[in-house]
């Protein structure tokens, strides 16, 4: 086999190999389980310290597997390798009037589609257009066996079987290194536009009840200082999305809750990008079953040792 | 708990040896029905004590043979059918397995709530079948499919541990996502606390009139690829119609119309006369003859009723009906179909397709009298190509019936040795002695292990 591309990945610069197949990553994880040494899981290097050290001296990035492998607008599915940018799906997806609303911490350009559904990590949009959980249809990993998986499918609807793919979904590469995912993605609407909102007191009640109304948002974000500040807490983003008539009356809504003040776009991206990267791995819970679904998948602890604070 | 919710006897277990899938019975060797959660946690452990596997069963609406007892004990759950606690300002229910779906949707109708799954069942399946199958149902296009209205449950393991499962999302891996859908074969439900929707505000049904299937398919393609994102997006076909017409569920539906298109929209009032002139738009755009609106909640019932029934509405034609349950991507809807059509002229059978359009879900129905040894044969092999057919056009063998024992055979076209090994990994971390509704979902020789376990199997009984 031709040796490993190599090279460096993340700010952190750590010295990276490249696997540009699943079946080379497969090599590579066998391997590293017949030597017992663990491996770190990376896509761009961004999201590496998630609130423990990981005991692994090699580190893996999934960025060689990255494009679009397939794309049906009629269906609105995609499948992409794991190292495929957010950015990169915007690009591709956006000229048919479409959109991968999985909106991570973080900016498009550097969020992989593997570490968004490694992490589970979900955005401003969740609530409205679905959580990584729901918007993963399959996807193909790498178990810390090095037994090759292929969970789910392509298709919107899908029973077929015990599901790996929710089992993988948020399991921070523990249980295994996604190499490709099978989205399924949103109609961009037809009316979409951004609006900051000031709340005439520190009451939410009134937003909290149109949020959770027949009119919600796309989004509704607090204000996020870029300085890492508590922020304005009357200050919010909010995200209309539907057909004209629809955005109106929420708009109407929206207004008659404080003064409105009218955003560019990309708002709401813009804050996204000083959102704190993602640390529920320091809340990471393990009990008995969760120390046994490790144990099944990767029995050694070679994906990402560590990490979750796994107990010793 | 009583004799009287202990069967041993073989007439009285005879009762449970099929579920709604004909051509398909097995019987338990003992049925044992808890009427309270904590006699449940006792049954499962006095059923581990003696190393012996079982089969949960809620209603027995299941499509797949998936609550078949070959020879096992049953454990039933439909006493169990209490609604602990409706939460209408967190807009959550906590329930019983056994409860019927949709008498929580009427409990929790007060709040101006309900549970948005709705499988075409609902009046008769449970909340716990629900959740052993991820059941979808017409509305699950927008709503989702049970999975996503589930917060979390308590269940019992079939070593008797006793859990509490949720998604994860507070950090933790997502244990009730992968419980949800495992058909019974993680362990049992003891109790579950589901999310409670918002009744729409303002709801518009439409019926499309087409003079081809192909044309009601390519509809429903336009509409979802134009960004609308309808409650339910549901296709009849000729076959369909006849028989609902014929029945006394009849909709309404035009007798000669070779597709018909129920389309719902609901939310807030505001834009949604746009979305239902859009969806008319496009319909007529793709060669539909007449689009007509509900005038009133009377008509919408009517309308639904016909769809709702349709199964029902076979048994006019034949003594047995077999509902299959394929996925296909959308946009390969047309084409599917008309080979589900030549496969069914093929083997002299009637195939009725009424089914989840908008999900691509396919139900390809075929009503015939499993008492015929000759059309029993026929309609098996129809079958299995229209899998294979749905397989080869990128799709999946279920959508929200489930695997069951019906298509275990389809599980190796559709995932490689090693990804069926890690279902059974996955298995192993619930159930190691695999002794929850044993031999379904995932084939045993694909499980580097089952050998070893399946010499502790007892030998199959009934027929």
């Amino acid at each position: 086999m031709t040796p490993l591309a190599s090279g460096v990945v993340g700010p952190r610069t750590l010295h990276a190999e490249f696997p540009r197949t699943t079946d080379e990553l497969a090599t590579l994880v066998r391997d590293a389980r017949a030597a017992r040494a663990g491996l770190r899981l990376a896509g761009l290097g961004t999201w590496l310290t998630a609130g423990h050290p990981v005991r692994a001296a090699r580190t893996v990035s999934l960025r060689a597997m990255h494009g679009i492998v397939s794309y049906h607008p009629a269906d609105l599915t995609l499948s992409c390798g794991a190292g495929t940018t957010l950015a990169e799906l915007d690009e591709a997806t956006r000229p048919h009037g479409q959109w991968c609303p999985l909106a991570p911490p973080g900016t498009d350009l550097t969020s992989t589609v593997g570490a968004t559904v490694a992490t589970a990590s979900e955005g401003p949009y969740a609530a409205a257009l679905g959580r990584p959980r729901s918007l993963v249809l399959g996807l193909e990993c790498v178990d810390g066996t090095g037994r090759i998986i292929a969970a789910g499918g392509r298709v919107v609807k899908n029973v077929a079987g015990f599901d790996l793919t929710r089992a993988m979904t948020g399991a921070w590469g523990t249980l295994g290194a996604i190499t490709a995912v099978h989205l399924r993605l949103r109609a961009r609407p037809v009316v979409d536009e951004t609006w900051a909102i000031r709340l005439p007191s520190s009451d939410r009640s009134a937003l909290e009840a149109y949020v959770r109304g027949p009119l919600a948002p796309l989004a509704c974000v607090r204000h996020q200082p870029p300085n890492g500040e508590s922020g304005d807490p009357s200050l919010f983003l909010v995200r209309l999305g539907g057909n004209a008539a629809f955005v109106e009356a929420s708009r109407a809504a929206l207004r008659a809750l404080g003064e409105t003040m009218p955003q560019p776009p990309d708002a709401l991206d813009a804050w996204r990008a000083f959102d704190d990267p993602p640390a529920r791995a320091l809340s990471w819970r393990w009990d008995p079953i969760a120390v046994r679904l490790r144990d099944r998948f990767d029995p050694d602890r070679i994906l990402n040792p560590g990490l979750l604070g796994e107990p010793a | 708990m009583g004799d009287s919710h202990v069967l041993v006897r073989v007439p009285k277990l005879l009762v449970y040896r099929s579920d709604a899938l004909p051509g398909l019975q097995r019987a338990p060797s003992l049925a044992v029905f808890p009427g309270t959660r904590t006699e449940l946690i006792e049954v499962v452990r006095a059923l581990a004590a003696a190393a012996v596997p079982f089969v949960a069963r809620g209603a027995g609406t299941g499509l797949s043979g998936g609550a078949l007892a070959d020879g096992i004990t049953l454990l039933g759950l439909h006493r169990l059918k209490r609604i602990i606690a409706i939460d209408p300002l967190a807009r959550t229910a906590t329930v019983e397995p056994g409860v019927v779906n949709a008498l929580l949707t009427r409990a929790a109708a007060p709040h101006g709530l309900h549970y948005a799954p709705d499988p075409s069942s609902q009046s008769a399946c449970t909340i716990g079948g629900n959740i052993a199958e991820n059941a979808g149902g017409p509305h699950c296009l927008k709503y989702g499919v049970t999975l996503d209205h589930v917060l979390r449950a308590t269940v019992v393991l079939p070593d008797g541990e006793v859990l509490t499962l949720d998604r994860g999302d507070v950090g933790g891996y997502d244990l009730l996502g992968a419980f949800v859908g495992s058909e019974g074969c993680f362990g049992v439900v003891v109790d579950v606390t589901v999310r409670l929707t918002p009744d729409p505000e303002s709801v518009v049904t439409l019926l499309a009139d087409f003079t081809s299937v192909r044309w009601a398919a390519e509809a429903t393609s336009r509409i979802v690829a134009a960004g609308i994102l309808p409650a339910a997006l549901e296709l009849m076909d000729q076959a369909t119609i006849e028989a609902v017409e014929s029945s006394v569920y009849a909709a309404g539906y035009p007798r000669d119309a070779a597709a018909v298109l129920l389309a719902e929209v609901d939310g807030a009032a505001a834009g949604l006369d746009a979305d239902a002139e859009a969806i008319e738009r496009l319909c007529r755009a793709s060669g539909a003859r007449d689009v007509r609106v509900a005038r009133d909640p009377a008509e919408r019932a009517r309308l639904w009723q016909g769809r709702k029934k349709a199964f029902g509405a076979m048994g006019r034609v034949a003594p047995h009906l077999v509902v299959q349950d394929a996925v296909v991507p959308r946009s390969r809807l047309a084409e599917v179909l008309d080979d589900i059509a030549a496969i069914g002229a093929r083997h002299g059978l009637r195939i009725c397709n009424v089914f989840h359009a908008g999900d691509g879900n396919l139900h390809p129905n075929i009503p015939y009298d499993a008492n015929d040894a000759d059309e029993s044969a026929r309609v098996h092999a129809a079958m299995k190509e229209i899998m294979t057919r749905c397989i080869a056009a990128g799709g999946t063998i279920t959508g929200e019936h489930g695997v069951g024992l019906d298509k275990l055979p389809y599980m190796e076209q559709l995932f490689t040795a090693d990804t069926l090994d890690a279902m059974c990994s996955l298995r192993d971390v619930f159930d190691p002695a695999r002794r929850a509704n044993p031999g379904k979902t995932v084939p045993v020789r694909a499980c580097r292990e089952w050998h070893a376990a399946a010499a502790a199997r007892p030998q199959a009984a009934g027929t």
